[in-house]
């Protein structure tokens, strides 16, 4: 049995388990409707208190919309700063703070942290089964966007090779991330520092020329300015990481007696299994230490996750109280309709029926509640993608999935079997009374 | 089809001693009664306990050979489906359905295969009253057509025993009288019995016999013109 669940693809397990929680509406549904046909009524009392109705089923609607739209917002942010980090396999930095690091490397949030030296550099790009060792220069920004200096290698890995126009050839050349306010053409001079204490005119005499785009990649890096790693260290009046002799050289192999040093390098392994011991290796006490921003982030998840609980349960609590105070409306507006009911029950309709046609009402609100719910949230999800886009300058993308369609439906199921109460309630009154009103 | 019916001991108890004791009453089937009487003189109570609606009522009420006071609550419902068809003073209908929707609203808990011949019997009946089976809600209908569709809705399931509760009160003289020989007739053409609460003289004067209740008893049991 286990065996045959987990062989079903993986949309069949998620469809069956939506339908297993439908399972109580649905068996409802067939025990109450078989051999009826009260909806020409459901219909009449759902017009006779309209604008009541519409008022349930906008209640219920934004509650749904809130559970939603919290739960894919959270998967979708998620999922973003997941694909922000996905490109930096390795990071290796002087000893530090890990999060400082996976900040300043992957969402290129400026920060003072130590450099690692040439020596050690070398020894990184030189070890086997290493890939790409991209030294990562931070500190100088342009118009907000940072400056970042690097190797062409990694530019291209990051664009995946989707660079419009081409990578740098020279040291006053630059690749712009897609977001960019710079046209390939235009020359620019970076300015010293960020935000508010940037010193637009501190790096003057060096003037950078836009030569390539990266295609989007939905990280902070689009929002960045790459150059030449030599051309940020010749800005700041250092060696530029090659001999004199050969000082026109660009990229790797730097010359270790030249290396200004980097706050961090970034490794590309060459295959998935050698980054454990590439880690490993890279790990030495006082000089320096390796981590996985994707471990990280998952530590940062499961802080993050604590508050998602904290959240779900705040939305469920309010989906509970709202369907409480509809059933409790219900209950109130079935009063008006007693006589009719009575009438009914005068004349000989089952005692099914009236359930029937009074759980019917109720569940009709709560299915047009619960699938406007979800069209509002998914609404809400990417009026909020998009806000948080625009703050994380990362590409968010919240779309509804199967966790909220669960949400939706043991919310509906749940809610209906409820909505027998009121149901039940109508039953109890006397015929006789009833009909005298 | 048409039943005869036996009441014996019959006592609806109430919260100050009985609202209705009625040791014997007996009704040939076909026949027209007619209850009068002052208001809470246990006229309704008398219809609802005949009808099986009164839950605490004791004694017997005999539809035929059925006891209907010896069913369950469900079992009457289903009786009163099968054999009833009721009026009531102010109609009581679906306001937002039509004529045609409320005249066959049984169709919609009778099992399936009766709901076809239910829906035309509505329609011939509600012709046969002068209204055409629209969809128009009956909200926007004058008190008379509106009483004239609950006859329909009685008659529709093809009842043999019709019960009605003041059905010309809340309809002013014209309107009273066309209706009471509209449902007359219908009663009397399909051979159904009729028992009918009513202040109005001129429908009682036409019953069969007509009762009268005073403090929960019958004082007098008199032959109308009809009889």
């Amino acid at each position: 049995m286990r065996d045959l669940w987990d062989n079903l693809p993986l949309w069949l397990q998620d469809a069956a388990s939506v339908l297993a929680l439908l399972a109580p509406l649905l068996v409802l549904a067939l025990w109450l409707l078989r051999g009826f046909a009260p909806w020409p009524l459901v219909r009449a009392l759902l017009a006779r208190f309209r604008w009541t109705n519409a008022l349930f089923v906008g209640l219920i609607a934004v509650s749904v919309a809130m559970g939603i739209g919290l739960l894919a917002q959270e998967r979708g942010l998620r999922a973003a700063s997941a694909r922000a980090a996905d490109k930096f396999a390795l990071v290796v930095a002087a000893p530090g703070s890990e999060m400082t690091l996976l900040l300043a490397t992957v969402f290129l949030q400026p920060s003072d942290v130590a450099l690692l030296d040439g020596e050690t550099f070398g020894r990184i790009a030189g070890t086997e089964n290493v890939e790409i060792a991209a030294p990562l220069a931070f500190g100088d920004s342009y118009h907000g966007a940072p400056v970042v200096g690097t190797v062409a290698g990694f530019v291209s890995y990051l664009a995946e090779g989707r660079i419009e126009g081409r990578i740098w050839e020279d040291h006053d050349e630059a690749v712009v991330g897609a977001s960019v306010a710079l046209e390939i053409g235009a020359v620019f001079s970076p300015a010293h520092g960020h935000g508010a204490g940037a010193e637009d005119d501190a790096h003057d005499h060096s003037r950078l020329r836009v030569v390539g785009r990266m295609a989007p990649t939905g990280t902070p890096w689009d929002r960045a300015v790459l150059i030449p790693v030599e051309a940020v260290w010749e800005v700041h009046g250092l060696a530029n990481g090659h001999a004199p002799q050969d000082e026109e050289a660009l990229g790797p192999p730097f010359d270790p007696a030249y290396f200004p040093g980097t706050p961090a390098v970034v490794v590309k392994a060459s295959a998935l299994w050698a980054n454990y011991a590439l880690r490993d290796s890279f790990t030495e006490t006082g000089r320096s230490m390796a981590f996985f921003p994707a471990t990280v982030l998952t530590q940062l998840y499961a802080v993050m996750g604590d508050v998602r609980q904290a959240m779900s349960l705040m939305a469920a609590v309010t989906q509970v109280l709202v369907a409480g105070a509809v059933l409790a409306g219900l209950l109130i507006l079935s009063r008006l309709f007693r006589r009719q009911i009575a009438m009914l029950r005068a004349l000989g309709a089952p005692r099914r029926f009236v359930l029937a046609v009074v759980w019917g009402q109720a569940s009709a609100l709560l299915a047009a509640g619960t699938v406007l719910g979800v069209i509002l949230g998914f609404g809400a999800a990417a009026g909020l993608s998009q806000v948080l886009s625009a703050r994380t300058d990362m590409q968010v993308r919240a779309v509804i999935g199967w966790d909220e369609i669960r949400l939706a439906a043991g919310f509906l199921s749940a809610c209906s079997v409820l909505s027998l109460l009121p149901a039940l309630a109508v039953l109890r009154g006397r015929i006789s009374e009833g009909l005298r009103g | 089809m048409a039943l005869p019916l036996s009441l014996r001991d019959l006592v609806v108890p109430g919260a100050d001693g009985p609202l209705l004791q009625v040791p014997a009453l007996d009704l040939t089937a076909g026949a027209l009664l007619g209850i009068r009487g002052p208001s809470g003189a246990g006229k309704t109570t008398l219809l609802h306990a005949i009808a099986g609606l009164r839950e605490r009522a004791t004694g017997r009420v005999l539809w035929g050979e059925t006891d209907l006071l010896a069913l369950s609550a469900e079992a009457r419902a289903r009786f009163r489906a099968c054999h009833m068809g009721m009026i009531f003073q102010d109609f009581l209908l679906f306001d937002e359905l039509g004529a045609g929707a409320n005249a066959a609203l049984a169709a919609m808990f009778r099992p399936r295969p009766e709901r076809a011949a239910l829906r035309a019997r509505a329609t011939e009946v509600l012709d046969h009253l002068g209204l055409p089976a629209t969809a128009r809600p009956v909200a926007s209908f004058s008190g008379g057509e509106r009483q004239r569709v609950g006859i329909a809705r009685a008659l529709a399931s093809d009842a043999p025993v019709l019960l009605a509760d003041e059905p010309t009160a809340a309809l002013h003289r014209a309107a009273a009288e066309a209706l009471t020989g509209d449902l007359l007739r219908l009663v009397r053409e399909g051979g159904r019995s009729l028992i009918a609460v009513s202040h109005d003289e001129a429908l009682l004067a036409r019953m069969d016999r007509v009762l009268t209740l005073e403090g929960g008893r019958i004082t007098d049991d008199s032959r109308g013109v009809g009889g």
